[in-house]
């Protein structure tokens, strides 16, 4: 079953996306603004959402903007911020309940008018933001930013990226620095939203059901100009790896954190991208990969492990959680399955399980309203205009050969090793 | 077979219970690719002490066992559980709660052979002492990623400042000296005891045909002599007091977390009224701590909270309470402000106006849990658990009215079975 899937332009770089479906129970509308990943931008792009959702013109506190939603049958909004390669991407989004349900006609509209205000009217005092506002969302800002420390695994990954590609945008922590906070202020800040609304790639999308009036409301109230759209270079891929780094902290924890960086240098344009995703879920991407049936079921090292391929950036990422003393052997465990990997020593057996593990996670995108909208965002970002049945049919044709010449373009770049306090 | 209706959500449940004792229910969902399947058993971390099946007295079993079993029931003599599923394209996964263990799969294809192998491989436990052993170091390093986790931290010191006896106080993966006392033989002994049919129930929601599914089950599962056993479960009296008011901890975080309990007193429920309690009980939490109240943004504009800040109530048949939970350089002060916000008249701070637009937001938001499939399997299987069919939650909400939650207020929100649980960095 293929979505019908219709893709409006609404005026310079910016587009409507239309998906129509009726399975779900409810609607999603989504903005995604494209920026580029820099350290300039970054802190400031990270806290406008949280100012945003202070007060909008007609609703000037963030009390009013939350029982609107809730009267309107706990309609969600959400926003967040992540970078996808070297770009940050702005996602403001609202799902509520499909108003057929509710014999609400009006819900829709509703809910679209409530969205846009929070983007596109916020509240303003002399032209810039509230200063009130600003500060007290810079104080959150900064303590959300501090505590990444919090969630020791995803700081470990940020760390070995950080680490690695240091002389890269792409090691940008997508939130933000704490040192850039202070020279932010409400005007600053206030002319960094207007830069965002004028000067992003707006991609916007619907999915859920709807009729020729709503769609034409949507297009009607979306139209504008982006007249000088910011280009973003497409990210340069290293390929050999000069200097091999090896990382550690020495944490207050109880359990040692590897991750693994390795360049492959494979881009996602290139054919043997797939292969290097079969490659890599061979690897370490599920129950049946090597890394987990030797560094967990047969030796018992770890809880988890897993590989991963950072796609814009051409990365492969390994991760595990293990006792302090286990580092060089869970090392050279990792470091003997990826020889065999590039040796081809793996089965027919194991390509078929990956394949289809990837296949049934693309088709599991069709039963979720918020994956379908980033599926086809995902595929607007790469240029990639193949639908999700040709994406599937790509992966169907990697043979083994492949496979083996992608794994072997697989380059060890950065160790890290969260370590307890010795 | 039973078929019940929800013509508002238009949505139906199946049931059949086969002659085995096995319950097995199934939600239709025409168009959805995904199909998703959970074998539940009523046996989860707080079950430890019961009268095993065939014996006469009560044994205390070590902390974790039924997280372990879990782990455990993954092995087979010849193949790998794993690789059958992903041979399939299928993903299993299991999970152990404080109530239940769970073993469930999602697949796009194959679906009847993959229910096959579920039911096949939980009803045939493959123990022996050497895979015992193995899994030790693996669950070890599972708890020890639990003990750097400070919200797992925060929230069990939280338990255990409100609980003196219930085993809700202990950590669903046990300890690590707890898991190493564990043996194959007291492994089949909590199996044989909680993994009996009539102790069990199957949930299956997809494109699917019940006949098929039915047939499916019947031929996989394995036979009991006894069509339904009686399980004593034992549970040491629970003192109506809190057990410290205050427990302190420090690990590396940034900012202090905090985790406000309230423990709940108003045990034993059931079915409609233990649903009725749980949501009267959440909807006056967010009619004060969620970013709607007057109070949170209260806090939130005096600088002392977050958006990270919340509340809800969890309970079940022998235990309950209501959490309060944020990150907050200064958690002292909102335990003070909530314990004076408390002291007052209740029908200040709850008002018909927020009420009913709350209960508003609760039904829209029950619908759109209707869209993931996962999230139907797990709702259904922990209310059904309660005796409850998840297609009358609509109607239990909307019999509830504001004099509800006053008398509930009343009950439940006072300062001596308040608790404060605080970790800050070190």
């Amino acid at each position: 079953m293929e979505f019908s899937n219709e893709r409006v332009k609404l005026g310079n770089g910016i587009y409507l996306n239309l998906i129509k479906t009726s399975k779900f129970k409810s609607n999603l509308l989504s903005y995604y603004f494209v920026r580029p990943l820099n350290k300039d931008e970054v802190t400031k792009n990270a806290l406008i959402p949280l100012v945003l959702k202070r007060g909008t013109k007609d609703l000037n506190t963030s009390i009013e903007i939350e029982k609107k939603f809730e009267d309107m049958y706990g309609a969600n909004y959400s926003s967040t911020i992540n970078k996808r390669g070297e770009r940050h991407v702005l996602r403001f989004s609202a799902e509520w309940a499909n108003g057929k349900y509710l014999n609400d006609k009006e819900l829709n509209y509703g809910v679209v008018e409530l969205l846009r205000q929070i983007i596109y009217n916020p509240y303003i005092e002399n032209n810039a933001f509230s200063k009130e506002y600003v500060e007290q969302e810079k104080e959150n800002h900064r303590i959300r930013i501090e505590s990444k420390i919090n969630d020791k695994r995803s700081y470990a990954v940020n760390r070995c990226i950080e680490e690695m590609c240091k002389y890269e945008d792409f090691s940008l922590y997508s939130l933000g620095y704490v040192e850039d906070i202070d020279s932010i202020n409400e005007i600053n800040l206030y002319q960094q939203y207007k830069n965002i609304l004028n000067t992003s790639q707006i991609e916007i999308f619907f999915v859920g059901d709807y009729d020729e009036g709503f769609k034409r409301f949507l297009i009607d109230n979306n139209r504008v100009e982006i007249e000088n759209p910011v280009d973003i270079p497409r990210e340069k891929i290293i390929t050999r790896v000069e200097q091999k780094n090896m990382i550690e902290d020495c944490l207050d924890v109880n359990q040692g954190k590897i991750v693994i960086g390795y360049r492959t240098g494979v881009a996602f344009e290139d054919d043997l991208y797939n292969a290097l995703l079969i490659a890599s879920d061979i690897l370490g991407g599920g129950p049946n990969s090597k890394l987990f049936r030797n560094v967990r079921e047969k030796e018992s090292l770890a809880y988890y492990i897993s590989s991963s391929i950072i796609k814009y950036k051409s990365i492969m990422l390994i991760d595990a959680g293990i006792e302090f003393e286990n580092y060089q052997k869970t090392i050279n465990i990792i470091n003997a399955q990826l020889d065999e990997l590039k040796l081809g020593e793996f089965s027919e057996d194991d390509i078929e399980i990956s394949k289809k593990s990837i296949i049934t996670s693309l088709k599991s995108i069709r039963d979720s309203i918020f994956h379908i909208s980033e599926f086809f965002f995902s595929q607007i970002l790469a240029k990639d205009s193949r639908s999700l049945e040709q994406v599937m049919d790509d992966f169907e044709s990697v043979n083994k050969e492949q496979i083996i010449e992608a794994a072997q373009k697989i380059n060890i770049d950065t160790i890290y090793f969260m370590n307890g306090k010795k | 077979m039973k078929v019940f209706t929800n013509e508002r959500l238009n949505e139906q449940v199946l049931f059949k219970e086969l002659d085995s004792g096995l319950k097995i229910y199934f939600m239709p969902k025409p168009g959805f690719v995904k199909k998703y399947a959970v074998f539940s058993t009523n046996y989860g971390s707080i079950d430890n002490v019961f009268v095993p099946i065939g014996e006469d007295k009560p044994v205390e079993v070590p902390e974790g066992i039924a997280h372990f079993l879990e782990h455990k029931l993954f092995e087979e003599e010849e193949a790998n559980i794993f690789d059958k599923f992903s041979k399939l394209g299928a993903s299993v996964n299991a999970s152990t709660s404080f109530n239940q263990t769970s073993y469930l799969f999602n697949t796009t294809d194959h679906f009847y052979q993959c229910l096959e192998i579920l039911i096949r491989f939980v009803q045939s436990p493959y123990l022996t002492d050497e895979n015992v052993e193995k899994e030790k170091g693996i669950i070890a390093q599972e708890i020890k990623m639990y003990d750097d986790n400070p919200a797992w931290r925060v929230f069990f010191n939280c338990l255990r400042a409100m609980y003196i006896n219930h085993p809700i106080r202990i950590d669903i993966a046990g300890t690590v000296d707890s898991i190493n006392t564990i043996t194959k033989e007291m492994l089949y002994k909590s199996y044989n005891t909680f993994y009996h049919p009539s102790n069990m129930v199957l949930f299956v929601v997809g494109d699917l045909s019940f006949e098929e599914i039915i047939e499916t089950v019947k031929k996989s599962e394995k036979k009991y002599e006894l069509k339904s056993i009686d399980i004593d479960r034992i549970f040491e009296e629970e003192p109506r007091r809190v057990n410290e008011k205050l427990i302190e901890d420090t690990m590396s975080v940034s900012t202090p977390l905090f985790y406000i309990g309230f423990k709940d007193y108003d045990l034993g429920l059931e079915g409609r009224e233990a649903i009725k309690k749980d949501l009267i009980t959440n909807i006056i939490l967010d009619m004060l701590f969620t970013p709607s109240a007057k109070f949170y943004n209260d806090l939130y504009n005096d600088g002392l909270i977050d958006s990270n800040f919340g509340a809800y109530f969890s309970g079940k048949k022998t235990y309950g309470h209501s959490i309060i939970v944020g990150q907050s350089n200064v958690p002292e002060k909102i335990y003070e402000r909530i314990e004076k916000l408390f002291a007052k008249n209740p029908r200040e701070f709850l008002a018909k106006e927020d009420f009913e637009r709350l209960k508003k937001n609760e039904l829209g938001n029950f619908l759109m849990g209707f869209n993931s499939v996962e999230s139907i399997a797990n709702n259904f299987i922990d209310l059904y658990f309660d005796k409850f069919n998840i297609l009358d939650y609509l109607d239990v909400l909307e019999s509830i009215e504001l004099d509800d939650l006053l008398d509930r207020f009343k009950k439940h929100f006072n300062s001596e079975n308040m608790v404060l649980s605080v970790v800050r960095p070190n």
